[in-house]
């Protein structure tokens, strides 16, 4: 189980004037929450917080949070918000993991090699599901799981029932769920001729004929 | 080319396109995609233009996804009208972009042939675009 350190300050004032006053300081607003305590709002440090986010594998790793006030407390990133396009992180949600209490966390799946019917006969593999929920003890926690997907031929697929899974960890999604599929090569095709037209092809339009509106009106 | 099939109004307001996209974000069904920077108008002929750009670019191999649709209609009065007399008729469709959207996407190609054809892409549009990967599963526990 990976662990990370970061350390925290609690906050009184909240609402987006707040969390924007704390941004231009380079802090970044934070919420810590769990079974067994009320949410308390907390501030982060951006530049640490940036160096261990490039570390580490947020969704499914320990962070233990250390707070002035007292010892540190395990934590489980639960949500990290950015910005649409600046990639910067506006707000992050801190989950405590409670000793002995199992959770739910998404891993990653990572494929690994080179399918046989891309390499031989030219197909496309297809990644359909990225990550698979669990349930886990938070002390066991995996980073990822690997799927060898060497030996895959063309049309073939992977399913999450072939996942290699860690002792104590039980997957929730449907195992005939599909991992990734090795698809056909695309046929190469040629765009077709647009023809210079004048004006636009105009669609159908949604509207009650005149029959219609006279049924309803009798109707009423 | 891409346009709906049924509408409800043959005509649309221009409207406002203020704030960011906050759907449609991230890359969600391929590995990379084209993310717009700017507000704007993506028309129906440069959604194809660039849809033609990447699968050429790629050739056989890869997969595209296109994450707008042109649902906008756009009027234009003819040429040498004097102002008034009403809406001019339907020209073309548009799709609103607003910064973040994922305009398109790729999967099944290697780094630098999705950049070169993202690039290749994003010179048909006309909004200002950035390659973006999805973010990568870090494989090594620390």
């Amino acid at each position: 189980m990976a662990i990370a350190n970061l350390t925290a300050t609690p906050r009184s004032e909240t609402g987006k004037g707040a969390a924007r006053k704390l941004r231009a300081e380079r802090r970044i607003p934070a919420v810590i929450y769990g079974h067994h305590r009320q949410p308390q709002a907390l501030s982060l440090d951006g530049r640490e917080l940036d160096k261990l986010l490039d570390r580490i594998a947020a969704e499914t790793t320990v962070v233990e949070l250390a707070l002035p006030s007292g010892s540190a407390t395990r934590t489980l990133i639960r949500e990290i918000q950015r910005h649409p396009f600046r990639r910067e992180v506006l707000h992050v949600d801190f989950q405590e993991l409670v000793a002995g209490e199992r959770i739910t966390v998404d891993i990653p799946i990572v494929l690994i090699g080179n399918p046989n019917g891309v390499r031989n006969e030219g197909g496309v593999l297809d990644q359909v599901m990225r990550q698979v929920s669990v349930d886990v003890d938070p002390a066991s926690i995996p980073n990822h799981f690997d799927l060898d997907v060497t030996n895959l031929e063309l049309n073939e697929s992977l399913h999450v029932s072939d996942l290699k899974l860690p002792e104590g960890v039980r997957i929730l999604d449907d195992v005939s769920a599909t991992v990734c599929v090795v698809s056909p090569p695309r046929v190469a095709e040629e765009a077709p001729v647009v023809e210079a037209v004048e004006g636009i092809a105009e669609p159908e339009l949604i509207r009650k004929t005149k029959a219609e509106e006279g049924e309803g009106e009798a109707g009423k | 080319m891409l346009s709906p099939k049924r509408v409800k109004f043959r005509k649309m307001f221009k409207g406002r396109m203020k704030g960011l996209a906050t759907r449609g974000a991230t890359v969600s069904f391929g590995q990379y995609g084209l993310q717009a920077l700017e507000p704007g108008w993506v028309s129906n002929r440069q959604i194809e233009a660039a849809r033609v750009a990447l699968t050429r670019h790629i050739k056989r191999g890869g997969k595209v996804w296109i994450r707008i649709f042109p649902d906008k209609p756009i009027t234009k009065k003819p040429a040498e009208t004097r102002m008034g007399k009403g809406k001019g008729s339907p020209e073309g469709w548009v799709a609103v972009v607003k910064p973040g959207r994922i305009m398109f996407e790729l999967e099944g190609v290697d780094r630098v042939t999705a950049e070169k054809a993202m690039g290749l892409a994003a010179a048909k549009l006309s909004v200002k675009s950035k390659f973006v990967a999805r973010e990568e599963a870090h494989t090594d526990a620390s």
